[in-house]
């Protein structure tokens, strides 16, 4: 395989290193939630593989726990993955001088990990294909040691002991995401409503509250903005 | 619906909606212009959605004691700081991680 020998390969692939360790406890969660909601070895392995979202897989595994329907857990997957949009909307730029074969296989590693990763990447500039190898080994890093986290977990996950309170490294995870982020007053308007509608809304079945709280801070946010642009325009 | 196959149906459906969202603007409207307020709501996504997905995580259900989510507080909000601050994710974890362990211990060594 040449790709395995290309140096932007392995650099992306070794960079990412410290990421996949960081995110080792959440892909052991995601096993553990997956073996409890009774899938099989096959289909759990079908979710990280494919799915290949953790919060997507999360929420799959505790709406299926839940018996809720299958448009329910759908739908709620879709919403919580709808920050891909966000990401595809970013990294088309940097891809666009690729070939669309590597555009198709950089979109199927796009995730938070990579997204960050990338973008520092793109930015420090070069050749686009060395920074798309960069992603392609940092994207490859990051799928094979989750599936291997979640296999783990699938096995091990009722011999971690639950005084290590390692599901606490999900929202971990998402913390270090979304922590950097409040930097603007818009952003946090959309944070504090989505926050504040989550917790309100706690008593909705099927996780409803995450759609709805999810979509008013992203309503709010969107306002505060416009509300800033005329306030500094005048 | 059969377990298994609703198992493998959320593996079907999440999985192509998934990919085609990571696809969307890379390949699909690539060469289509984002409407403007289009553009400007998505730049709030990520912030609502993921503070969404946290706080029921970090917070306590009703029903659940007060002393089971403190810890939890506490340790997420330190965590925020150090992400803020380092943008690091591995800092973030050891960090959230360590505070809860301590807070924990605290707890069970005060009551």
């Amino acid at each position: 395989m040449r790709l395995a020998s290309n140096p932007d390969f392995r650099a992306g692939f070794a960079e990412m290193l410290p990421a996949t360790l960081a995110l080792a406890p959440f892909g052991l969660v995601c096993g553990v939630g997956a073996q409890a909601a009774g899938a099989s070895l096959a289909g759990a392995i079908g979710l990280s593989a494919i799915v290949f979202s953790g919060a997507a897989q999360i929420l799959a595994v505790q709406l299926l726990a839940a018996g809720a329907p299958l448009a329910v857990i759908v739908l709620t997957c879709f919403v919580a993955g709808l920050r891909f949009l966000i990401y595809s909307a970013a990294m088309a730029p940097y891809l666009r001088p690729l070939p669309p074969r590597w555009q198709k296989g950089l979109a199927f590693l796009l995730t938070d990990q990579a997204f960050a990763a990338a973008v520092r990447r793109f930015d420090a500039g070069g050749d686009a294909r060395a920074a798309g190898a960069h992603f392609m080994g940092g994207g490859f890093a990051l799928w094979s040691f989750w599936q291997v986290t979640n296999v783990a977990g699938y096995f091990a996950g009722n011999l971690i002991p639950a005084a290590w309170s390692l599901e606490f490294a999900v929202p971990l995870c998402f913390i270090a995401l979304v922590a950097p982020h409040f930097r603007t007053s818009p952003t946090i308007v959309a944070a504090l409503v989505a926050g504040a509608g989550v917790l309100a809304l706690a008593w909705l079945p099927m996780k409803l509250n995450l759609i709805v709280a999810g979509v008013a801070g992203i309503v709010a946010g969107t306002l505060a903005d416009f509300a800033k642009e005329r306030w500094t325009a005048r | 619906m059969d377990g298994a196959l609703k198992l493998w149906s959320i593996v079907a459906i999440v999985g192509v909606l998934n990919y085609l969202s990571r696809l969307s603007f890379i390949a699909i409207f690539a060469r289509r212009h984002v409407p403007a307020l289009l553009a400007r709501a998505f730049r709030y996504v990520p912030a609502a959605m993921l503070t969404a997905l946290v706080l029921p995580m970090v917070v306590a259900t009703p029903g659940e004691p007060v002393s089971a989510s403190a810890p939890k507080i506490a340790a997420a909000i330190l965590a925020a700081a150090v992400a803020f601050f380092t943008r690091s994710t591995l800092k973030t974890l050891a960090t959230g991680m360590l505070a809860l362990w301590a807070l924990q211990f605290a707890a069970r060594a005060i009551g």
